[in-house]
């Protein structure tokens, strides 16, 4: 009985779903459809009569291609979760230049409006993403259109046939019926290789994407090291070495009250101990932050297994035996460790954490989850933006899954092969 | 006593040798690598051995292996291992054969000639010389289904001192506190948390360690 249901909610999804693409690809051979009965009205006789056609069919595919393709983007998106980035170009900004002009990359307009419509047909024209578009519209009504035309064409059959007298036409229209039936589960899926074929970025568009987020991210790196070393230097300048400088004096100023003044001397000497102790202590700290040394001496597994030591919860480290990893991909997925430890610590009152660090064939998993209580999300400028940036370097992604009430859940995915 | 000193740095090894000898001790050997050590500690089975942490030919954490693996051969061979930085894992896994004989400190502990012998000797009687953040570490980490949270101020301020190796008379001139006292705190905290009692200062010091370090 179960099974019945199921089924009839697959057929009802289904010719639901063929009849939808059915209509979506279908505008374009109507407008050639139009155009060709155009050309034929106005008489095969008249040289000029396929000129009107011709634009007709040129400016109405060209027309129809861009949200066509987004719905059926948004279609395979919705149904089967397969995301087809568009990958259109991204227009550059428009800027008012001294003279008054206004600058849009390629050319100087005298008002905004006017340079805005020029690189909007510019950036069109150029764009490879409107050129597949349209090959796209052309392609899907034969590709995946007549197959899903299919169920809706029984239907239709069925309702003329059955309503009819004869014996040959209520059997075409129970013909119809079941090939409707038969195929309503199926007819629409072909929309989705074909989509996927023919509506991804080529590998030049690709490409092209792939260096810009490069650039970007290197631009974000070679700030970020900037700032780092700013950071350590700074440390330096202002702790350790004012420290030795201090103790140098107290060492100075002992030596000469060694002999007049034993007692002074002596506390000189006490304090410039603790000065030395207090430096250490210091860069201790300061070469935590650059490079864990228990990282370098042990490795991951082992650097997070101090690392859950040392929080005042309870953590739980799983690991995969013989994990081997580049060392900046550790020290990477270390710090962020560290980060989502603090944060949970700070923000989420959790009793115990989980982490569990394991590597498939292609990727190294890290799992961070705690049981606090959750509400943890993704600010442009926080934490955790920061670290799926630091990871993007190594083309890592980082997911969260946060409801408020708890648990969070962090899972972080690094290619083991980036570098 | 006769000692090893591991160390791979000229400066450092030296000084050390200097202070140690100072003191009237003997520096039977000298190591700058791990399998150096280890054959030092084989060879000269000494009373007790400084070794550092980090140690070439890898730079990794060559020395603490070797220690390891000295005193798996040789059980409760005395060592006292020297770091940068102290690590509850490091200090969990020199704790783990739960034999005793066993120091783990900062590097800055030498600035006190005077404590960093006595935690020498300690070690060369058997007994523990744990780093005081190492100690607070692990207070802080067990679990408070422990029933550390039941030990007053002063019993946690016993226990941690404990922790780090001293006998009752070195707590009770740390806290400013007479032996009885002390000895008053030490039945009532082992009460509460459920350690057998015992006059050896080492044993008692072990199943504190022991009891701090349980998973």
């Amino acid at each position: 009985m179960r099974q019945l249901g199921t089924w009839t909610g697959r057929i009802g999804v289904g010719f639901v779903r063929s009849c939808v693409v059915a209509v979506v690809t279908m505008p374009a051979p109507a407008v050639w459809a139009v155009a060709v009965a155009w050309a034929i009205w106005w008489g095969a006789g008249n040289p000029w009569s396929w000129l009107g056609p011709f634009v007709l069919v040129c400016v109405g595919t060209l027309g129809l291609s861009r949200p066509v393709c987004r719905l059926v983007r948004s279609l395979v998106a919705r149904w089967t979760g397969t995301f087809i980035p568009a990958g259109y170009l991204e227009a550059g900004p428009v800027v008012r230049m001294s003279t008054g002009y206004w600058w849009n990359g390629f050319s100087y307009e005298r008002s905004r409006r006017d340079a805005v419509l020029d690189q909007k047909w510019r950036v069109r024209w150029k764009d490879p993403a409107v050129w597949r578009d349209v090959r796209f519209t052309a392609i899907v009504p034969f590709a995946a259109g007549v197959v899903a035309a299919v169920p809706p064409a029984g239907v239709v059959a069925a309702v003329l046939g059955l309503g009819q007298p004869g014996l040959t036409a209520r059997l075409a229209g129970v013909l119809g019926l079941v090939v409707a039936i038969a195929t309503a589960p199926y007819a629409w899926r072909l929309l989705v290789p074909v989509a996927v074929r023919f509506l991804r970025p080529s590998r030049a568009m690709a490409m092209t994407e792939r260096v810009e987020e490069l650039t970007a991210q290197r631009a974000d790196a070679t700030v970020a090291q900037a700032a780092e070393i700013r950071r350590i230097e700074r440390d330096l300048h202002d702790g350790a070495q004012a420290r030795l400088v201090a103790l140098g004096l107290a060492l100075a100023t002992a030596e000469k009250l060694m002999e007049t003044n034993p007692d002074q001397a002596k506390a000189l000497m006490r304090e410039a101990r603790g000065g030395a102790a207090a430096s250490l202590a210091e860069l201790r700290e300061l070469v935590k932050g650059i490079s864990p040394p228990v990282l370098n001496e042990r490795g991951l597994v082992d650097a997070v297994r101090a690392l859950a030591l040392d929080v005042p919860l309870d953590v739980a480290v799983s690991a995969d035996a013989g994990l081997r990893l580049d060392p900046a991909i550790e020290a990477a997925v270390y710090f962020g460790v560290a980060e989502l430890l603090t944060n949970a610590v700070k923000h989420a009152q959790p009793s115990r954490a989980r982490i569990s660090l394991a590597q498939d064939d292609a990727d190294l998993i890290v799992e961070v989850e705690d049981d606090g209580r959750g509400g943890a999300n993704v600010r442009a400028d926080g934490g955790l933006a920061g670290l799926r940036r630091r990871l993007a370097v190594f083309d890592g992604t980082l997911e969260i899954s946060s409801p408020p009430g708890g648990p969070t859940r962090v899972r972080m995915a690094l290619p083991c092969d980036s570098l | 006593m006769r000692l090893v000193v591991a160390e791979d740095l000229y400066l450092l090894r030296e000084g050390m040798v200097r202070l140690i000898q100072a003191y009237g001790h003997q520096v039977v050997a000298t190591a700058a690598t791990g399998p150096e050590t280890l054959e030092a500690l084989r060879r000269w089975r000494p009373d007790v051995s400084v070794i550092d942490v980090r140690m070439p030919p890898n730079q990794s954490d060559e020395g603490l292996r070797a220690a390891l693996a000295a005193r798996a051969e040789m059980p409760g061979l005395p060592v006292l291992i020297l770091s940068q930085h102290v690590e509850q894992l490091y200090a969990r896994e020199l704790l783990a054969d739960g034999s005793g004989g066993v120091g783990y400190l900062l590097k800055d502990s030498v600035f006190d000639a005077d404590q960093f012998i006595g935690a020498l000797e300690r070690v060369a009687d058997g007994g523990t010389a744990m780093d005081p953040a190492v100690i607070a570490k692990l207070l802080s980490s067990s679990s408070p289904s422990r029933g550390l949270e039941q030990l007053t101020e002063r019993e946690h301020a016993v226990l941690a001192l404990m922790a780090e190796g001293l006998s009752n008379q070195a707590i009770g001139r740390r806290l400013f506190l007479s032996d009885s006292a002390i000895s008053k705190y030490t039945t009532s905290m082992f009460g509460k948390l459920g350690i057998v009692d015992d006059e050896d200062t080492n044993r008692r010091v072990r199943a504190v360690l022991a009891y701090l370090n349980k998973p």
